[in-house]
């Protein structure tokens, strides 16, 4: 073998290798707390957050969208975008508003990242602590229903937020628990009481 | 000489396809397509949170995923193949304009056009119109109950 068909086969082993590494590993320095999640992992990595449609299609309005869309961080150690699905807080609460402080800013995110990437292609993160890159104080990702309260003054009374939210209670009230209408909400609490 | 050149390029060639194939997209280009499946909380049916990715679909899901779709959380759409779809925008609507578009859709059968991203193993749609609703069509709820359990409360 000659010295061009070496160099090719060395390229080529090194192409293949490099595309072959193990998955990166996040976890080091994180105190995120783990949930249970399928394929969950801690995470602990710096980027800048993103307005995803900007980073995606060049549709940039200011500051991020305002909080009206979803965002995202790319993460500085390998481009990567990284979907953000969930803040820290317990009740079905998104990252948008934690994230928003931070528009097209470089942070720490601490969280864990989630779902089998060998089937999905991708892992999703859930932050659960934020701070602009290299400060010292962590803020906790728990925004969401302070944000909430703002944008439904009138949604008082007791118990969580979704049980109050003035848009689930309109669509419940239109198709019942399971969509389907009140009849068959009926039929299934006297079945199940 | 000339057999062993040709297929140390081949090798070249297909290592680099690979390569190309994996490695990070810093940009995505946007493809008009148009998908059917079922729109689903990202959240459930990712994490795993709530029990296996069949019960946190369709009517016994119906309520959970109302709450989520308000809470912010992305809504996907879940195609027949298993690919998920994360809708960043819906017929011109940004997802977290606090309207009941997003909310009347939720677990739904759609047929959605619009254009589609590619990032990172991440699918990404913009929805520029909902052609067709079949409305829930995944009635599941006798075989899962309501999930989570709570999502209809106790009367008191």
């Amino acid at each position: 073998m000659n010295k061009t068909t070496t160099g090719a086969l060395t390229f080529a082993l090194l192409l293949v290798f490099s595309t072959t590494a193990p998955a990166a590993d996040f976890s080091k320095g994180s105190k995120a707390k783990k949930w249970g999640l399928t394929a969950e992992e801690k995470a602990l990595f710096t980027g800048k957050v993103v307005d995803i449609v900007c980073e995606l299609s060049g549709d940039c309005p200011d500051n991020c969208g305002n909080g009206l869309r979803q965002l995202g961080i790319v993460r500085d150690s390998d481009q990567k975008l990284i979907s953000v699905l969930k803040n820290g807080q317990a009740a079905f609460n998104g990252a948008a508003d934690d994230l928003l402080p931070y528009c097209n800013e470089q942070v720490d995110a601490d969280g864990v990242l989630i779902g089998d990437e060998a089937s999905l292609g991708a892992k999703y993160f859930m932050v659960q602590r934020i701070r602009k890159d290299g400060r010292p104080k962590w803020n906790k990702t728990k925004q969401w229903t302070k944000a909430w309260k703002k944008r439904n003054p009138d949604a008082k009374g007791k118990g969580p937020w979704f049980r109050r939210d003035p848009r689930v209670a309109k669509q419940i009230e239109l198709e019942g628990y399971f969509g389907l209408g009140a009849e068959v909400d009926k039929k299934y609490i006297a079945e199940n009481e | 000489m000339n057999h062993i050149l040709k297929m140390s390029g081949t090798i070249a060639s297909t290592a680099l396809s690979l390569f190309m194939f994996a490695a990070p997209a810093s940009a995505a280009t946007a493809e008009t397509v148009e998908i059917r499946g079922e729109v689903i909380d990202t959240w459930c049916y990712l994490s795993g949170v709530m029990g296996g990715p069949d019960s946190v679909t369709g009517s016994a899901h119906h309520t959970c995923a109302l709450w989520c779709a308000a809470g912010g959380i992305p809504i996907g759409v879940l195609a027949q193949d298993g690919t998920i779809y994360m809708v960043l925008k819906l017929e011109g609507e940004d997802p977290l304009a606090q309207s009941d578009s997003i909310m009347k859709i939720q677990s739904d059968v759609i047929t959605a056009r619009g254009q589609h991203y590619m990032r990172d193993g991440v699918n990404y749609l913009v929805v520029e119109k909902v052609v067709t609703n079949e409305g829930i069509t995944n009635v599941n709820h006798n075989d899962f109950g309501v999930v989570p359990g709570f999502a209809i409360p106790k009367k008191k």
